[in-house]
């Protein structure tokens, strides 16, 4: 089984609407997932991503191309393919007449669980919701709802869990800790696809990225590499005296990553791999005269604007 | 990857018995309203105005109204169930779940037209213990049950009915005002004009025809003669129509369930 791909899609198309009005929503999308990974889905409002997510749990049905879980055709085999998906929605469901328990024990029920206990009271308690398990939803502040919609979606031990923004309007303790349950389900096995807007959660989250934009994937790649590719590292030395005075007779005029100066202080822009020891030592100057040395990273965020920027940098 | 177990009566079952539970939690709207309803409508017209009603079969007229409010107690509730099930459904964002989880059109088909005749039963035996209350007060007997099969098939088929109808309706309204339009427009008359209070026998000749396109004349006149042993159409024609009448609602509420959108309004 594990051999088997999460997800296979391939050459996905969804229109809604017909004619003039048509809205191609997902245009041509391709991707595989691989077992055991978390594959973040990130992408302006409108990229696709959750027409791309609805095939997938198949409340939409494709318009052209084919999606399959675990090796099951979505739209042949729908049922199996729900045994194995763990689905949570963008939008807060309201239940109005039952309890927490309740709903989980019916969820529970019609994936053919239907004395389910243990496994509910274990993610209740993951979920900080036990003391809150005889509480009607209405009772439930929108932080708990949220992690009901979680607690449902575990409730079969699925394969594949699917969090279309599980944090959208969630404070930040319980985005850590609902981040943090995302991280021991997949030490379980449990492949996860995500969408989030907040990308700094993706980037410390995810294996891999895949960048969307007015439905297509711009780019699928390994978080890392994706940041490491598209963005510079940036070094700053800042000196004892003045840059005038310490650079002569040194390569630091002429350094190809050299991209600003001020009095005493030298900006580099160098690529993710270049350490910035390595880059002060082959720039010549006395150690001794280096007083600060401040590096940062690329982000993911700056990776993602170039993607969506600049489409030369799609492959 | 190896073949995955489906588990289609569970998912039944679970979906059955979360129609159950929530009707009983709303038990004041669910079954004491028809309850009052049938309630005064055995004072009102069985023992105030049915005093003065002499009826050709010599029937008494409280008696005669008996099994008609049985079955009208059944076809509504069957049909509120279902429709408002999926209605609040569609507007909590509760229904997209069952998009979600593996269970088929067939079964949420059929674990709601099992839970509206549930809770139509329900509803149809207190009335007639209401109305056998009445009867024993008024006429010192009880009505009885002259054929039970009769009266429990025809209680079924039209229970599943009209919770498949209420599946439809349901699935084809836009608004909450649609949906109470089509209960008032079109299922309260056909369920009045079905011979709830009145015998066919008395109408006029062109009242009469029309009568018989009504599918729940047939429906409440098989109550009639499970109850009574009378009724005012042929009783196997009226298992044939009430028969048929399932087989078009199940296919309509099964369609629905197929093309309708689950997604929330």
């Amino acid at each position: 089984m594990s051999s088997e791909a999460p997800i296979l899609i391939e050459n996905l198309v969804k229109d809604y609407g017909e004619g003039e009005s048509r809205l191609r929503a997902v245009d041509h999308v391709s991707m595989v997932m691989r077992p055991g990974e978390i594959l973040g889905l990130l992408g302006p409002n409108g990229a696709g991503k959750t027409s791309i997510i609805s095939t997938i749990v198949t409340l939409e049905k494709p318009t052209a191309g084919r999606v399959s879980v675990f090796g099951f055709d979505v739209c042949k085999r729908p049922q199996q393919t729900k045994m194995l998906i763990g689905f949570v929605p963008q939008e807060l469901i309201h239940h109005g007449y039952f309890d927490v328990m309740e709903i989980l024990e019916f969820h529970s029920g019609y994936f053919g669980r239907l004395k389910n206990r243990d496994r509910i009271e274990w993610i209740l308690r993951e979920l900080a919701l036990w003391d809150h398990r005889n509480k009607k939803v209405k009772q439930l502040s929108g932080g708990m709802k949220r992690r009901l919609l979680i607690a449902k979606a575990l409730v079969h031990e699925p394969k594949l869990l699917i969090l279309d923004e599980p944090t959208a309007g969630v404070d930040i303790e319980l985005r850590e800790s609902l981040w943090r349950f995302v991280g021991e389900l997949k030490r379980e096995g449990v492949a996860i696809l995500l969408t989030t807007h907040y990308i700094e959660e993706a980037e410390s989250l995810c294996d891999r990225i895949g960048i969307l934009q007015k439905g297509k994937l711009l780019r699928l790649a390994a978080t890392q590499e994706l940041i490491n590719e598209l963005t510079k590292r940036e070094i700053v030395v800042k000196l004892k005296g003045t840059v005038k005075d310490t650079v002569k007779d040194t390569v630091v005029p002429s350094h190809p990553y050299l991209v600003g100066q001020s009095n005493n202080e030298l900006v580099f822009q160098v690529p993710s791999h270049i350490g910035a020891m390595d880059l002060v030592i082959g720039l010549g100057i006395e150690l001794s005269l280096i007083s600060d040395l401040t590096i940062r990273d690329g982000s993911l965020e700056e990776a993602m604007k170039r993607v969506l920027n600049d489409k030369t940098v799609i492959s | 990857m190896n073949e995955v177990t489906l588990y289609p009566w569970r998912a039944f079952w679970t979906l059955y018995r979360r129609e159950m539970l929530r009707f009983l939690k709303v038990i004041a709207q669910t079954v004491f309203t028809p309850l009052i309803n049938s309630t005064l409508y055995l004072l009102i017209f069985g023992v105030s105005l049915g005093a003065n009603i002499k009826l050709e079969s010599g029937t008494s007229y409280l008696s005669f109204l008996i099994p008609g409010l049985v079955m009208m107690g059944v076809l509504n509730n069957a049909f509120q169930n279902s429709s408002s099930s999926i209605v609040s459904g569609r507007f909590s964002g509760d229904l997209e779940d069952l998009k979600v989880v593996p269970i088929t059109p067939q079964m949420i088909l059929w674990a709601m037209a099992v839970g509206g005749l549930s809770r139509g039963l329900v509803v149809g035996f207190i009335t007639f213990v209401v109305g056998e209350v009445f009867h024993v007060t008024l006429q010192g007997v009880v009505t009885g049950v002259a054929h039970p099969m009769y009266l429990l098939f025809f209680l079924s088929v039209g229970g599943l009915a009209f919770a498949m109808i209420g599946i439809s309706i349901a699935f084809w309204a836009k608004t909450f005002d649609q949906m109470s339009a089509v209960s008032s427009f079109v299922l309260m008359p056909l369920i009045y004009l079905g011979g709830v209070f009145f015998s066919i026998g008395g109408l006029h000749p062109i009242w009469q025809a029309l009568a018989y396109f009504n599918p729940v004349l047939y429906l409440i006149n098989g109550v009639r003669f499970g109850i009574l042993g009378m009724s005012d159409v042929d009783v196997t024609t009226a298992a044939i129509v009430s028969i048929a009448s399932l087989v078009f609602c199940y296919g309509l509420a099964l369609r629905s369930l197929k093309v309708a959108s689950y997604s929330r309004w």
